[in-house]
């Protein structure tokens, strides 16, 4: 199969994936015994109120009907109303996305900036002091749950030093002092087309504690991943003779190892963007990052189906082609794995 | 390979990018640019921040029936202003009504402008309530016995009703009685085209702050900006800029308003207040709120269809333990349906007290001496207080032989369970209830009025002698409001001998604030509102 192909291939199997999580999703939100128009109304409505708002959302038609209703619109782009808000839940979900992509794209970058060169200096180093910090670092990183983290930084950052703030994504009052004109949604960048300093710093400030708490889980995972095939790769042939040709041992390590250990770690970068995604939700409950996290939390606790569809679809679409980039870079990095 | 990493980091980024601006559809993200007339407040720190624990829904006050009353009671202002010490002028400097209370006559104030710039008459009046009432959703029903409204002069309009009623009572509700400004609203469409301009975050009020539509954002935070030409003027230390931020979590409001990051709060851990009365840097506020947690008996179902199964229940509830336990003191043992502070409340009404040897006795006498009985209890799913509440009757009532079975359900689940067959819907429900406004009767008639067709009477109570009194009370209410609160006396002690519900306590309503801010007054009126003209720099 040609690279191209194999692309195309692998989108329309994307689109399968996507709609049958979007089928399952939506019959078993419907399963669920509630009340949507209930919820629609509000507090202490009338009959006649529920009546209407039953016609209205179509919970009259049969099932069936209202999933073809409900596709039909997806096709359009519509992703429908939400119940609980009443706003249509492509628009609520817009700029909690761009919240939630740019925390984790925050996190994952601390990840790679730590774990990778951890990683390479604990498998040099094997046994030293370093490789047992790192040992403990991976090991907690991946088993102690991150919303422990995020209090633990919140209660030191914030309570004890008062260098970082508490949560939320910028500063109510910075942000009316200096308005910023959003253009991409993610603050940093945006802050940074427009020259706008005093938002870029305190969106800095506010990103640091939830990508620290959110990067925990990748740090541990790749940094293990980066030590064990360092020290695989170190053992190999190829890295003797280079010793034995009188390296420097940085090209050696970097240059020859790292390149070679690095592929397998790429993937477990590629998975742990998939993780964080989730994990994303927590870390934004705790901090109040008004991303897809909370937003789905809200959803969930109050049935708001078309919310909850919406959430899934973006996050199941996020996570498929996450994997395919991870795939396609893979089969670019390691010539060996046929298509 | 670095080349490959910064590949896959860059690929990763656009894709969020493309997807957002997907999301997004044709319309552009810049959201700074897109009101004209609503420009970016002045330079400015001179902010208060509420820290909120609910996202806001819609901001059409016609339809809004939830939270966001929050945003529109500062923004927009009704005829009269409820207090728990009266009823005092707001668009309305004066009224009065004709013998029967079936004609009232409201004076409007004179000068008030609205935020659009134009000036507030009578025929705003009309047109806002006109609207609601053709909506007809949410809480339209309040306007029900309005026949027709005359607009006598630019300053004055009649209400002709089809029955008597307390009409500025009504006109005071928190909840579909705001003015709008007709002028400018009806250029915009029809209804539904000015409740999606409205849901913008615009708005057409004559309150003290303007909503800056260009900061509107209803999951993360509205900010609201001072209305120079308010006709109530502005004095030297109020906030120019106030803010509702949304913050769901409790320990972090709480985090957050003992630092000063918000300046005022609610809804936090009532176990966390007595540290809080403590803490040097914030203020805790504590009023009577007009809530109160009820537990319905199917009274359609054996045994509670028995007076004296109910009654014994009702006996053996340990009421000031439970306040005690679960409210943390922050709150009162319920006397009687009515919430105190509200019209129809009797501090010596005879309510049923903790007597667990009385309850044995009328148990024994309804021919249950050993209880012997299994009851299946429902409560809302994720309400802390009422899963303790319930835990605590279970205690009780097993000591009398009766086995309950704790339930939790999501809220609307459980409404359905009760407004289905009463013969297979649980035998209790617990549920709170507080008024679309404050008015005994919209307690007593949506919780215990005969129903056709079961909507809030969970209780399936029907007693004529019961609706007679509060359907006549009612009438009374602008009238003879002496006169009114005997008849609902008298029906509140028909509650209190058939017992179809068991009536446990009435929460505070607990705000802490910030020290840096005084003039905080809760209005129970209001629901959660805070009214930030009120409040000035300490």
């Amino acid at each position: 199969m040609k690279f191209r192909e194999y692309i195309v291939y692998r989108l329309v199997l994307a689109v399968f994936v996507i709609i049958g999580v979007v089928t399952v999703v939506f019959f078993v939100s419907r399963v669920i015994p509630s009340d949507p128009a209930a919820l629609w109304v509000g507090a202490h409505p009338t009959p006649e109120a529920i009546e209407k708002a039953r016609e209205q959302l179509h919970l009259n038609d049969p099932v069936v009907k209202q999933f073809a209703y409900y596709l039909w619109s997806l096709l359009h782009g519509d992703l429908g109303i939400s119940i609980r808000t009443h706003n249509p839940v492509a628009a609520d979900l817009k700029s909690a996305f761009t919240a939630t992509f740019e925390l984790i794209l925050a996190a994952e970058f601390i990840a790679i900036v730590i774990a990778i060169p951890l990683g390479v200096y604990s498998a040099v180093k094997k046994d030293s002091w370093v490789d047992n910090f790192g040992r403990v670092l991976a090991i907690s990183g991946v088993s102690l749950p991150a919303f422990w983290f995020g209090i633990v930084l919140q209660l030191i950052f914030f309570k004890h030093l008062g260098i970082l703030p508490l949560a939320g994504r910028v500063d109510t009052v910075v942000m009316l002092e200096h308005p910023l004109h959003v253009i991409t949604g993610f603050y940093l960048l945006d802050s940074l087309l427009t020259g706008n300093i005093p938002v870029f710093v305190d969106a800095l400030k506010h990103l640091i504690l939830p990508a620290l708490t959110l990067a925990m889980y990748p740090i541990g995972l790749i940094t293990r991943q980066v030590r064990s095939m360092m020290i695989e790769v170190l053992n190999e042939n190829y890295i003797r003779t280079a010793w034995a040709y009188g390296l420097p041992p940085k090209k050696i390590y970097f240059k020859y190892a790292l390149k070679n250990a690095i592929a397998p770690a790429l993937i477990t970068v590629g998975l742990s963007f998939a993780y964080t995604l989730v994990g994303a939700f927590l870390v934004e409950l705790i901090f109040n990052w008004p991303g897809l996290g909370r937003y789905a939390a809200y959803a969930i606790l109050s049935m708001d189906y078309p919310a909850v569809l919406g959430v899934t679809i973006i996050t199941a679409t996020a996570y498929v082609f996450i994997n395919l980039i991870v795939d396609l870079i893979q089969v670019k990095l390691d010539p060996r794995i046929r298509l | 390979m670095k080349k490959e990493l910064a590949l896959f980091m860059l690929v990763i980024t656009v894709m969020g990018v493309v997807a957002s601006g997907c999301l997004s559809g044709q319309e552009s993200t810049s959201t700074s640019t897109a009101s004209g007339e609503t420009s970016t407040p002045e330079k400015t720190t001179n902010v208060v921040i509420y820290g909120y624990g609910s996202e806001m829904i819609t901001l059409d006050p016609s339809t809004e029936f939830s939270n966001s009353i929050v945003v529109l009671a500062n923004v927009y202002e009704c005829l009269v202003k409820y207090t728990p010490n009266g009823l005092e002028p707001w668009l309305a400097t004066s009224w009065e009504s004709n013998e029967n209370g079936t004609v009232w006559t409201f004076h409007l104030r004179k000068g008030v402008k609205f935020h659009t710039g134009n000036t507030m008459t009578a025929e705003d009046v009309k047109w806002s309530i006109e609207r609601t009432l053709r909506m007809g959703l949410g809480p339209a029903f309040i306007w029900d016995p309005i026949d027709k409204m005359e607009v006598v002069d630019d300053y004055t309009i009649k209400f002709y009703l089809k029955y008597p009623a307390n009409l500025p009572l009504i006109a005071s509700s928190a909840y579909g009685a705001y003015i709008m400004d007709s002028k400018y609203l009806s250029t915009i469409g029809d209804d539904n085209a000015i409740a999606d301009w409205l849901n913008q975050g615009q708005d057409a009020g004559t309150g003290p702050y303007i909503i800056v539509k260009d900061k509107y954002d209803p999951k993360t935070e509205i900010v609201l900006k001072k209305f120079d030409d308010y006709w109530g003027g502005w004095s030297g230390d109020q906030f120019d800029i106030a803010v509702i931020k949304i913050v769901p979590d409790a320990s972090l409001r709480e985090q957050m308003v003992t630092s000063g990051e918000i300046q005022i709060t609610r809804d936090l851990p009532l176990d966390d207040l007595p540290k809080l009365q403590e803490n040097p840097n914030v203020k805790v506020d504590q009023t009577a709120s007009y809530q109160e947690l009820y537990a319905f008996f199917n009274t359609k179902k054996e045994p509670l269809n028995n007076k004296l199964v109910r009654q014994a229940l009702s006996y053996a509830v340990p009421y000031k333990d439970i306040v005690d336990y679960v409210l943390h003191g922050y709150g009162e043992v319920a006397k009687g349906p009515i919430p105190k502070g509200m019209l129809g409340y009797f501090e010596d009404l005879s309510t049923y007290t903790y007597d667990p040897d009385k309850a044995k006795q009328l148990l024994a006498q309804a021919g249950y001496p050993n209880g012997g009985f299994k009851l299946l209890l429902t409560y809302t799913q994720g309400d802390e207080a009422e899963a303790k509440v319930a835990e605590i009757i279970k205690a009780e009532w097993k000591k009398l032989g009766v086995d309950v079975e704790i339930r939790p359900m999501n809220w609307e689940q459980q409404w359905a369970l009760a407004k289905s067959d009463p013969s297979n819907a649980q035998d209790i429900l617990m549920m709170y209830w507080w008024p679309t406004y404050p008015t005994p009767y919209d307690f007593l008639f949506n919780m215990f009025h005969c129903e056709p067709e079961i909507n809030f009477n969970l209780c399936y109570y029907c007693n004529d002698e019961f609706d007679k009194a509060i359907d006549e009370a009612v009438t009374l209410e602008g009238i003879d409001p002496d006169k009114a609160a005997q008849l609902y006396r008298k029906a509140e002690e028909i509650l209190m001998e058939d017992a179809p519900a068991i009536f446990f306590y009435n929460p505070d309503d607990v705000y802490v604030y910030h020290k840096s801010i005084t003039g905080f007054k809760d209005n129970p009126g209001y629901p959660q509102v805070v009214f930030f003209y009120d409040l000035h720099k300490a």
